[in-house]
């Protein structure tokens, strides 16, 4: 890229902007004002004459930044993707024209706010950069599978099938984990109708004839460093030998844990041998392999009664408040065991909602109620030892009266626990370290934490393990984007991540294994993951002015940042999100990325004509992040809904790379008030970045201070939390701050 | 003429809903070919059409944005909308489809600045809306639609409106000889992302969907709460424009049932549990779910918690035996309790009937090769179709987040095929 | 407790669905019921039901037996078929109401005086004479059923129906006199013995080792 910037500026007439503005005088303020090189006009500038005339200017040199004053930068994205040059969009459609009353009277003020977004489009593209390679990029296509139970064995097969070789740490002696201790597996295929083969045996036999599929059996991940496309792991082998292997990406399918039915002692577990889990029975069943299956004692077992949701689906103490998902199939997969085997046999399941969704659930529970297993609504009061044998004494919520049965084996549906590791956040990470309280908080919680052994065992400033999302599942909050867990390039599958059968399992890895092989191709470009997906720029920062405060480390939402010894920050491309809340975070402002910077932002905050106190234009900056607001933004303008005519907006990735010079800035420059709008903050938050609006509410919270030493109205600014569907709400916000200031008066701070 | 480029490496995906875009995006971002075809006019498909997502009671449009924005970026992913396949044929790895394009008569100059649809006063029943209100002859499909290009009705074509359009357009973009347009493309590997379809409540003859103004199904209880929707973002009566405040929800609407669909259809539970929440909101408002079993499996089980401890929300174990209606309108739902065997006949405001899933490829399976689909009309994934693969809905009755895993499985399976193409398999 | 039923409760201890499956007509579609209720709120009489058929089936997997067979509520079908229509799950209902009374009647639990099943017991007996149905005799009977005042006042109460079904031949005072019968009697008879022993046989089939 040459060295020299060279501003272009494309104003265009189309869609009513000719009518409604002056876009000659938009020309001369992109020349003058902007300082761009040149500026021109073109009557329909996205159609091919127009785009084409634009390409001709950069290919012949005369320009190298480009600005585009038409419409949103969401719309016409694919005509003005002009490569090898940086583009900033001047928003005269949905942001003027099209927010605005086509009046004699507001002719003025809408022309001033068009002046201001061509003035501000020419700040940023003043002070953007091209992203330029970081020289980090490494493409390492070995995938690594923590786990080598259904999960592990299926992400490492079908990353192989694709021609990405990959390698399963398996911590015990031999694959298959919890699937191999089972007798069979509830049906995959049409008819959905018979238990079927588990499958482990046929994965074995294929891994070990695949020869891009290493595995390593009575291993652990010592210690995990780097970043996707550079995962140095430590390979702990039982024999004590430790060896280091590259990765690109890594897939934790560390399954399930069982719940311990010690505790649920009104079934009479660990009192009698008849009360068992379900994977018990499967241990019975493949002792019996089709034939009659027998007690402990030896009896053949003429009555079984399943106990749905024990422990499960509960606010008692110790037990899970969720539904595993997967257990009502099963025990109608091992009631059919009973009923093969000798259809005289009692099988009874009890439930209070019978879940077998889907297709194949609800042919599943046709064919076990065919195959003459009962079942009945009721709860189970308790489980009674009746001699040798049982009795079990429930509710039947159907004849609504307390019934008695007896039994020879009751077997208890107690669900699965995820076999994660430590959660990096069980204390918040927003903990400063220099707060001595929050220091020795979080390191009583880790002194509890530390009965977790560590699966990933990362080196990471954030913890060593894939953050918990609820109840110890490593699962992400994102229904659209459900891979997209905390920690970049590391993916969790299986039970681990979510309640889940084997089938959903299996779909699940090979998922899984799309996403790590998708990162580890990311790595090798220097592009982000989502939800910046294909983002070239990274974060750098300036060491010289760094202070080591290490609020960056501890606020970035992917713990991306590690710290070196002396407290520096080191970024990691591959595992950075490109969200810039670390930006954000800076006091001393040293952190920018090459198109999206402190001084990106803050020169068009700048760039805006403030007009004199006793002009009764005031100016409103709102800052709206890109992917909710903006387009709620954008969407209002397409309805023609009207807001103030001193706004000016300006897209931020999120709130949480806000940096709060940018309110000083303007207020301190006479802006009159500020507007913030990011998402949904909170359990059910909906910031793409996870942490970003919450962590700008926190600091947005301390600007009463800064607008107190100004001897500012605290309601000159206002933190929204917007959706995208506030369509009729954001222009409401924008006009409730214009009212404010018309309020409390203009800023005394204009110059 | 519609240019596409497309070689034994590209992928076809089929359907541009969240499992097709994730599937099509998936395998686009990793470097591959990618040709989705969309019989829409736009992208994002059925889940556009809903309010809010369970359990969190976020957005669709939030994700879709994300999504949309990756499509933008993205010169691997070739996106062809208003287009079918209807003819399929050859095995893994060399693939030739016939896909049709219908017109829309609007080309790429468009910059959907709206003169057209001004220009215009014809109106048509609105598919988007389920036909609950009208759209003019040329339209926006709806506020967020990708491509952001308008769409001439084609019962518009030959009226003096399609003229009017034609005159309003500055920049030469309505073009009303447009044809429809066939195309053969050769391909490595298939994703049927075709999604799912509302069952026809007027098929549920107790109901009388098809007799009472106030029997609507829950997708068209989710188009009521948009803002931009027919009813302006509010829960509406039907027959006489009343706000419904004692709402009714009848689970298992067409599923479950050897008389409609055999198959649990999954999502109704959790969605009628996520629009008890609508109502809940309404100053008043109070719900009756009735129901056979509550499948909130999973995380889900802690919402469908939530919902119990919300006194304005009851639950009857019960599938409804019929509706009535009274003088008033109100629909009477008629059935016995089975808890404990109680006769009922209660008066609602409204009655949302919670409507299943149909797999939309169910009868519309292109020509060609033959692919395994089970009884209920969903793709099998068992290994026996060769490079085609079927995600979300089109294999399963799925939820968004299943969907999409699902989605992403896919994108892996066509990568194989592909790659075995090139030399680069494992 | 008539000696088929000591013997059924022998056999089947505490499987009374297994009885009802091996002995009830369409009695193996008992656990094919989900428990919607769909059924027992489409039946047109259900409000004179003591048990609805949903609930008779919990019921009948739970073992009450003596509740079941000795209820009234299977008498109440009337043949409508409206629950076999609903019927998410393919159950016939209507038949295997029929066959819960009949089995109970067979067992000699059915209600005593059950009028639904004096009817059905009139009515084969009456069909059994010629095999045709005499409709004169079967409506007397039927009048007569509960005694002599009864039965001349219910007669009574039909006189103008009774009239009217004369003058316009919908009714032949003839028939009184023994009446017409089926062209091949013996034909008839062998028909039934024949549906008799595949009955048998089905019952034979289920019969536990």
């Amino acid at each position: 890229m040459a060295d020299e910037i060279k501003i272009g500026a494309y104003v265009c007439k189309g869609c009513g902007l000719g009518e409604r503005l002056n876009t000659g005088q938009l020309e001369t303020t992109a020349t003058r004002d902007g300082k761009a090189k040149f500026a021109k006009s073109h009557d329909f500038l996205c159609s091919a004459d127009g785009v084409a005339m634009i390409q001709k200017d950069i290919d012949s040199g005369e320009t190298n930044h480009v600005v585009i004053a038409a419409c949103s930068r969401r719309a016409k994205a694919e005509a003005f993707a002009f490569k090898n040059v940086t583009i900033s969009r001047a928003n005269l459609r949905e942001g003027v024209i099209w927010v605005r009353p086509d009046t004699a009277e507001a002719k003025e003020t809408t022309q001033d706010m068009a002046d201001d977004y061509v003035r501000m489009a020419c700040a940023e593209s003043k002070f953007q950069k091209q992203p330029a390679p970081s020289g980090e990029q490494t493409l390492c296509k070995e995938i690594l599978v923590v786990g080598g139970g259904i999960s592990g064995m299926t992400a490492a097969l079908e990353a192989a099938k694709a021609g990405y070789p990959a390698t399963i740490i398996e911590k015990s002696g031999q694959l298959g984990g919890v699937m191999a201790q089972l007798h069979r597996r509830v049906p995959t295929k049409a008819p959905y109708a018979q238990p079927e083969d588990t499958s482990v045996e046929s994965l074995i036999a294929e891994i070990s004839a695949n020869k891009k599929v290493t595995v390593m059996l009575n291993a652990k991940v010592a210690k995990t460093d780097g970043a996707p496309g550079r995962f140095s792991v430590d390979i702990a082998v039982e024999s004590g030998s430790v060896q280091n292997k590259m990765f690109g990406a890594i897939v934790q399918a560390s399954g399930m844990k069982s719940f311990d039915a010690n505790i649920l002692t009104e079934f009479s577990y660990g009192k009698t041998p008849n009360v068992i889990t379900q994977l018990e029975l499967e241990a019975l069943a493949k002792a019996a392999n089709g034939g009659p299956i027998k007690r402990k004692d030896g009896k053949e077992v003429k009555s079984v009664v399943f106990v749905q949701c024990a422990g499960q689906r509960s606010t008692k103490p110790g037990h899970l408040s969720y539904c595993s998902g997967f257990c009502c199939t099963a025990s109608i997969k091992q009631a059919m065991y009973f009923k093969d085997a000798n259809p005289n046999v009692d099988t009874v399941v009890m439930y209070t909602d019978l879940r077998t969704p889907g297709a194949g659930g609800e042919d599943f529970y046709r064919s076990g109620q065919n195959k003459g297993v009962i079942f009945t609504k009721g709860v189970v009061n308790s489980v009674a030892p009746n001699g040798n044998d049982l009795t079990v004494n429930f509710k039947d919520l159907i004849l609504d009266e307390e019934i008695s049965m007896p039994a020879d084996l009751v077997v208890l549906a107690t669900g699965q626990l995820p076999n994660s590791g430590p959660d990096p956040y069980a204390v918040p990470m927003e903990a400063d370290k220099n707060d001595a309280e929050a220091v020795a908080a979080s390191k009583a919680a880790h002194e509890v934490a530390v009965s977790v052994e560590s699966i990933l065992n990362l080196n990471y400033r954030q913890g060593t393990d894939l953050p918990h999302l609820k109840h110890g599942f490593t699962d992400s909050h994102f229904i659209c984007f459900p891979y997209e867990t905390r920690r970049t390039g590391i993916y969790s599958a299986g039970p681990v991540r979510r309640p889940m059968d084997s089938w959903q399992a299996t779909i699940d890895a090979t998922g899984a294994a799309m996403k790590a092989i998708l990162e580890a191709e990311n790595a090798g470009k220097g592009m982000a993951a989502h939800p910046r997906s294909g983002d070239l720029s990274f974060p750098a920062f300036r060491k010289e002015g760094c202070t080591q405060c290490k609020r960056c480390t501890v606020e970035c939402p992917f713990g991306a940042i590690n710290e070196d010894e002396r407290g520096y920050p080191q970024f990691n491309e591959s595992r950075c999100r490109r969200c810039g809340t670390c930006m954000g975070a800076c006091p001393v402002r040293v952190i920018s990325f090459e198109n999206y910077s402190v001084d990106t932002v803050g020169s068009q905050i700048k760039g805006v004509d403030m007009p004199d106190e006793f002009s009764e234009k005031p100016r409103i900056l709102v800052l709206a992040c890109e992917n909710d607001a903006y387009p709620a933004l954008d969407m209002a303008a397409q309805n023609k809904l009207e807001y103030s005519a001193f706004a000016r907006v300006v897209p931020v990735r999120c709130l949480g790379s806000v940096n709060t010079i940018w309110l000083t800035d303007a207020l301190n420059s006479g802006y009159d008030g500020v507007v913030l709008m990011g998402c949904q903050k909170g359990d059910d938050y909906q910031c793409h970045f996870v942490k970003g609006s919450e962590i700008a509410g926190v600091r947005m919270s301390k600007i009463g201070d800064t607008l107190k030493t100004l001897n500012l109205e605290e309601a000159r600014v206002a933190t929204y939390e917007v959706a995208i569907t506030d369509v009729d709400r954001v222009p409401k916000l924008i006009n409730d701050m214009a009212e404010t200031v018309a309020k409390v008066g203009m800023s005394p701070f204009k110059f | 003429m519609t240019d596409v480029v497309a070689t034994n490496e590209t992928i076809l995906v089929v359907g541009g809903g969240v499992s097709g875009m994730t599937a099509a995006l998936e395998a686009a971002e990793a470097g591959k070919q990618v040709i989705l075809v969309e019989k829409r006019a736009y992208v994002g498909g059925r889940v556009t059409q809903l309010y809010k997502y369970f359990p969190k009671l976020c957005f669709p449009t939030c994700g879709l944005e994300i999504n949309q924005r990756r499509v933008k970026g993205n010169p691997n992913v070739t996106v062809l909308t208003m287009a079918e396949v209807s003819k399929l044929e050859g095995n893994a790895g060399n693939y030739s489809a016939t896909i049709k394009i219908s017109p829309r008569f609007v080309n790429s100059n468009c910059t959907a600045c709206g003169d057209c649809e001004r220009a215009v006063s014809a109106e048509y029943p609105d598919d988007y809306n389920y036909g609950m209100n009208k759209h003019k002859g040329a339209y926006r499909p709806y506020r967020m639609a990708y491509p952001e290009r308008f769409v001439i009705d084609p019962r518009m074509i030959g009226t003096p409106d399609a003229d009017k359009a034609k005159a309003a357009c500055k920049y030469g973009a309505v073009d009303l000889n447009m044809k429809e347009e066939v195309l053969t493309l050769k391909v490595g590997a298939v994703i049927f992302a075709t999604g799912w379809t509302p069952y026809d409540a007027a098929k549920i003859q107790p109901y009388g969907y098809d007799r009472f103004p106030n029997v609507i199904s829950s997708v068209e209880f989710e188009r009521m709460k948009d803002i931009s929707g027919p009813t302006g973002g509010k829960v509406l009566r039907p027959s006489d424009g009343k706000e419904a405040k004692d709402i009714a929800f009848i689970q298992c609407a067409g599923s479950r049932d050897r008389n409609y669909l055999k198959h649990c259809s999954r999502i109704c539970c959790m969605a009628s549990l996520k629009q008890t929440t609508y109502v809940s909101e309404i100053e008043g408002g109070n719900s009756t779910i009735y129901y056979i079993d509550i499948r909130a499996i999973d995380r889900f089980e802690d919402f469908y918690q939530k919902v119990q401890a919300d006194p304005k929300v009851k639950f009857i174990k019960s599938k409804p035996a019929n509706i009535t209606q009274d003088k008033d309108g109100n629909p009477i739902v008629n059935g016995v309790n089975t808890e404990g065997y109680h006769r009922y006949a209660t008066a609602h405001d409204l009655v949302v009937l919670a409507v299943g899933m149909e797999p939309s490829i169910k009868g519309a399976m292109p020509e060609g090769v033959k692919i395994t689909v089970n009884e209920h009309g969903f793709i099998e994934n068992d290994g026996s179709n060769g490079g085609i693969f079927a995600a979300g809905c089109a294999s399963d009755a799925l939820d968004v987040n299943r969907a999409v895993q699902s989605a992403t499985a896919s994108a892996l399976k066509a990568i194989q095929v592909i790659n075995r193409v090139a030399g680069m398999e494992g | 407790m008539t000696d088929l039923n000591k013997q059924m409760v022998e056999q089947y201890r505490n499987s009374f669905l297994k009885e009802v499956e091996a002995n009830v007509e369409e009695g193996e579609w008992v656990k094919m019921c989900m428990q919607c209720g769909v059924c027992s709120g489409s039946c047109p009489l259900g409000p004179y039901w003591d048990h609805p058929p949903q609930e008779l089936f919990m019921m009948i997997r739970a073992g009450k037996r003596e509740e079941v067979l000795a209820s009234s509520s299977m008498w109440m079908c009337t043949s409508c078929y409206n629950c076999i229509a609903r019927c998410p799950r393919e159950l016939p209902i209507t038949h295997i109401m029929h066959g819960l009374a009949h089995y109970a009647k067979r067992l000699g639990l059915a209600p005593k005086n059950q009028p639904t099943m004096k009817f059905s017991q009139k009515f084969w007996d009456n069909l059994m004479v010629t095999g045709r149905v005499n409709e004169l005799k079967l409506g007397l009977s039927l009048y007569f059923m509960n005694g002599l005042v009864e039965g001349i006042k219910t007669s009574l109460k039909m006189k103008n129906i009774g009239l009217g079904m004369l003058l316009t031949k919908r009714m032949n005072p003839m028939e009184m006199l023994g009446g017409h019968s089926v062209k091949d009697k013996s034909g008839f008879k062998a028909m039934i013995k024949k549906a008799q022993e595949l009955e048998a046989a089905r019952i034979a089939k289920f019969k536990t080792p």
